[in-house]
């Protein structure tokens, strides 16, 4: 009886003094090496624990484990403790959130390219298929099938280019028209023809290349309201909720009637004054966008399509020209567009 | 084409309390724009923009008779006044004949009207007249070349005076010029004819007017003019553009007359000359008025039907604003019984109105098309194949962004110069027949001298390395079709390592889902790229280094051209599972001596035991080459000696 009882002390006594000494260790502790060093002495295979284990009697053994089992426990849970503060204590110290980050290889896609995706997705969501049709393109598709007679001044080797007598480079993405109905036969048609354009002229405005977007709708009773519509979805989705448009009165040989869009001016929304005197962006509260119009029975003809039974409605707006007016980059050059300077392509 | 007119001559046709900002604000939206509005003394000059097609609202008259139309549509009262179609005419019967026309050919006058006057006293115009002149940016002559610069800007259309005792002969030649022919015209240049011009001839060989273009000098009123003969003539609109094209003279009776007035108001404007002659100058008429008129057109007419055209604009128009529009625009006509309009055009509406859907736009624009709502459209199409090329356009753009490299937009149009710089046949190239410059000549059949010009461009600004590509068309000949190829290229061009470009590349096949595609060696710079049907479907490698120096480049930068469209067209579509092995592969380096080509040992080692699952290369040393290769099985763990029988194997094959 004696004997047991003065075992039951002897180890319950050592193992408080292996805990005091955990104890006393994790208070002098200071880095987490210190803090191994604390693990492996109390806790590991020939830790103190484990020791203490090995040298109390076989018999007593199963009595003891549940009470080291407890004592190990908490003896790591003291230890994580002790590490987590000193590594937080530690990172608070070294932790410089100013610290310039390091950049992967950063590329860039063109501004053009960003705009012609933004266009692409929003028309997308009017259910308009993405085209793009020859650049390099016959008089027919060009000029003729589009009610635009010989010798019309649209037609001067003055503002397109001439690869030979009946072969352009197209002037605009109009050329798609024909192509388009040719290509769905019987409508409805919901196109968006996104592609280069040139034109005979190099100045601050104007590159020799260029791109245009075309839109052409053809169905049963589209009438002017729906064009109208199209080009307020997309005025108000590119341009921003508070823009508004305006057609007027134009001429086009290949619509009828053939509209000017203008968009109301984003700094002064269409006013034409702010409140230091008048817009300096718009002078009038509009800024043109492009022409437009009815698609040209004559042109519906040539496309295979009766005029009697279906109309349409089609227009073509530069993507630079969007491009330039939504962003506020303030170009001094178009031309700049078609540079290959890095220092300025890697901006966008 | 832009004119200018005065509100005190836009007044003479039109009667309304209306202020210039209400005038012109109501106009611009249904009609003719105005660009610009300048305050002068007492006046205001317009600048506006008349429609190439509406040449007809190129003078004040025609500008008013929108503005009555408009404006009364709007609530604000105004009225067109003094139509010059409703003038009084006197042909002056009875009086000899002062001078005779010969026109020989119908094709090139429409109306050719003439009067001749005596007894002019030459003087300075009165001040109204100068100031109205000055301000439609018009020089004042005098007072009978001012009669004629003043109704051109009151009525679009042109007239000219001859000092009559000038002429040679008062038998006059209206003809084509003859190439080699000369004139001086009033602006004392002489002029060499390429024929084909309408010219008059005096009848002594000399010409004496470039028609519809400028007077001759020979002919020129000045202060001792007694006699003139006053023409107002319209012609044949394509001869007078061409000839004012090419001897750069765009008067603006050029652009008039190219833009082809209503011959039905050469009357009422000789009519008025007569009057301002008669009060300015104190002239007599002297003979009876030509009248030269071959083809006296019909008024055209247009059947209109309402219900179509409340389908067409997309809202109900009331029919008695319907009528009130077309009449305030100059048409008559009467109402059919089944809701239809019988319109008659009025004549100097007569190019631009030919079918139902032009009068449609006159009716909804001056009703006004801000008043009309807004309205997407209910159609809806069927589905149909994706296009590949447009579809992954932008998805590689951006995946060669994300890896480092920068798009350019490159002309399609470029040099030969540039050309015989990349060492490319210049004859495979199409040449425009009329570029603007050298720089823009040749359409491109490759991206490469583009970009190669980009890194030189770009050499020396730039730190670290540069990395850029370009999509766009190349255009490539196609046999006997007067059309060529347009067919996409990718070209991708970095002064990286081969090995790191390539991997840049191969890692933008992987993220389109591309397997299968090989690199076969060309020559000691280039390599084909292969699809698995063998087809080549572009080049990687370096350049060759004569075109490294025609370009003056300091690197020597790996580059990649590849066929788009053939590209895309060898994109998987969905992808295949394979399961992955729970028993963990065992990896083991092998080095390897052999002169063959890397790729050709790697594909060696890969095909020779089914438990090889994948070899990657790790360095080379001379002809010695290392490789890690794994192997594995996914139905258990293999056993060491098994590996090792295995690597034996491989090293036996070199």
């Amino acid at each position: 009886m004696l004997s047991l009882k003065s075992m039951d002390t002897t180890y319950t006594k050592r193992l408080s003094e292996v805990q005091n000494s955990l104890a006393a260790d994790l208070k002098t502790a200071l880095t987490k090496t210190d803090i191994e060093a604390i693990q492996s002495k109390y806790l590991g295979g020939r830790g103190a624990f484990n020791e203490l284990f090995k040298s109390i009697p076989n018999t007593d053994k199963p009595m003891a484990g549940k009470d080291f089992n407890t004592a190990k426990l908490t003896a790591q849970t003291n230890i994580d403790k002790a590490l987590k503060d000193i590594i937080n204590k530690e990172s608070s110290k070294s932790f410089d959130p100013t610290i310039p980050g390091v950049l992967p290889t950063l590329g860039s896609t063109h501004l053009i390219t960003q705009a012609i995706e933004e266009i692409q997705t929003i028309f997308a969501k009017l259910g308009f298929a993405r085209r793009r049709y020859r650049e390099v393109e016959t008089d027919w598709y060009y000029a003729e099938g589009l009610n635009i007679p010989k010798d019309h001044p649209a037609r001067d080797d003055q503002e397109t280019f001439y690869v030979s007598d009946n072969v352009v480079l197209t002037a605009h993405t109009s050329n798609g028209q024909l192509h388009e109905m040719e290509y769905k036969k019987i409508p409805p048609i919901k196109m968006i023809n996104i592609g280069k354009t040139y034109r005979r002229q190099t100045d601050a405005t104007h590159n020799p290349m260029f791109h245009q977007f075309e839109g052409l709708v053809i169905d049963k009773d589209i009438n002017i309201t729906n064009l109208i519509g199209v080009t307020e979805f997309f005025a108000k989705s590119y341009f921003g909720q508070d823009r508004t448009i305006r057609l007027r009165p134009h001429h086009f040989q290949f619509t009828e009637p053939s509209f000017e869009i203008d968009i109301s001016c984003g700094i002064c929304l269409g006013k034409g004054n702010t409140e230091s005197g008048k817009c300096k962006i718009c002078k009038t509260g509009w800024l043109e966008l492009g022409g437009a119009g009815m698609v040209h029975p004559n042109v519906l003809r040539n496309g295979g399509i009766d005029p009697e039974q279906f109309s349409g409605f089609a227009f073509g707006w530069g993507v630079e020209r969007v491009l330039m007016m939504k962003s506020g980059l303030n170009l001094p050059d178009l031309r700049m567009l078609y540079g290959d300077d890095l220092r300025f392509l890697s901006q966008f | 084409m832009d004119i200018k007119i005065t509100n005190s001559s836009l007044k003479k046709f039109l009667d309304t309390k209306a202020d210039v900002t209400i005038l012109s604000e109501n106009i611009s939206l249904c009609g003719p724009t105005f660009d610009r509005i300048h305050e002068t003394e007492g006046d205001y000059v317009f600048e506006i923009e008349a429609i190439t097609n509406r040449i007809d609202t190129a003078s004040a008259q025609g500008v008013a008779r929108e503005a009555a139309t408009i404006l009364t549509q709007f609530g604000i009262p105004a009225k067109f006044i003094n139509d010059p179609y409703k003038l009084q005419i006197n042909l002056h019967p009875g009086l000899p004949k002062q001078f005779h026309f010969n026109i020989t050919d119908k094709d090139l006058v429409v109306r050719f009207v003439a009067v001749s006057l005596s007894n002019i006293s030459i003087k300075p115009s009165p001040a109204e007249t100068q100031k109205l002149l000055t301000n439609c940016d018009q020089r004042p002559i005098n007072n009978a070349v001012d009669i004629t610069n003043e109704l051109t800007i009151l009525y679009g259309m042109p007239s000219h005076v001859f000092d009559l005792d000038k002429l040679a002969a008062q038998k006059l030649t209206i003809r084509q010029s003859t190439e080699g022919e000369e004139i001086i015209t009033l602006d004392d240049t002489k002029n060499k004819l390429r024929g084909q011009d309408i010219v008059i001839e005096d009848g002594t060989g000399k010409l004496v007017d470039l028609c519809g273009v400028m007077g001759g000098q020979v002919a020129e009123v000045d202060e001792h003019t007694k006699n003139i003969l006053l023409i107002v003539p319209t012609y044949h609109p394509k001869k007078v553009r061409r000839t004012s094209l090419y001897l750069q003279k765009r008067t603006l009776a050029s652009q008039l007359y190219e833009k082809q007035p209503d011959p039905e108001l050469c009357l009422p404007v000789i009519e008025q000359a007569i009057q301002l002659f008669k009060e300015r100058a104190d002239a007599e008429v002297s003979s009876e008025v030509f009248d030269y008129y071959p083809e006296n057109r019909k008024p055209k007419i247009i059947n209109l039907d309402l219900t179509w055209l409340d389908k067409f604009i997309g809202i109900s128009i009331p029919k008695e604003q319907i009528i009130s529009i077309l009449v305030g625009l100059g048409f008559s006509g009467d109402t059919n019984p089944n809701n239809s309009i019988r319109c008659i055009v009025p004549s100097f509406r007569y190019h631009d109105i030919n079918i139902k859907e032009d009068i449609a736009e006159e009716i909804a624009r001056i009703y006004g098309y801000f008043r009309l709502p807004s309205v997407l459209p209910h159609t809806a199409t069927s589905p149909e194949p994706e296009i590949k090329i447009l579809a992954s356009e932008t998805k590689v753009k951006k995946y060669l962004a994300n890896i480092g490299y920068h798009e350019i937009y490159n002309n399609s149009l470029i040099s030969s110069e540039l050309i015989s710089k990349t060492l490319l046949d210049l004859n495979n190239h199409i040449k425009l027949t009329n570029a603007l410059s050298e720089e823009f000549e040749y359409l491109r059949i490759s991206l490469k001298a583009s970009i190669l010009q980009n890194l030189r461009n770009n050499q020396g600004k730039v730190d670290g390395p540069i990395r850029i590509f370009e999509i766009s068309n190349t255009y490539m000949r196609d046999g006997d079709n007067n059309l060529p190829n347009e067919t996409p290229h990718l070209c991708m061009l970095s002064t990286g390592d081969y090995r790191q470009t390539k991997g840049e590349f191969e890692a933008l096949l992987k993220h389109l889902n591309i397997s299968d595609v090989a690199f076969s060696k060309l020559n000691n710079q280039t390599a084909n790229i292969l699809t698995k049907d063998k087809q080549v479907i572009g080049n990687i490698g370096y350049f060759e280094p004569q075109i490294i120096s025609n370009f003056g480049i300091n690197t020597n930068p790996v580059y990649v051209e590849i066929n788009f469209e053939l590209l895309t067209n060898t994109i998987a579509t969905g992808y295949t599972y394979r399961p992955t092995s729970e028993y963990p592969p065992i990896v083991e380096s092998i080095t390897i001596k052999s002169d063959s080509l890397i790729g050709d040992i790697m594909s060696k080692i890969s095909t020779t035991d089914s438990m090889i699952i994948d070899v990657k290369y790790s360095e080379s040393f001379e002809n010695k080459h290392t490789f890690k290769v794994s192997f594995g099985s996914s139905e258990r763990n293999l056993q060491q000696a098994e590996v090792n029988s295995i690597k034996e194997k491989i090293l036996q094959l070199f």
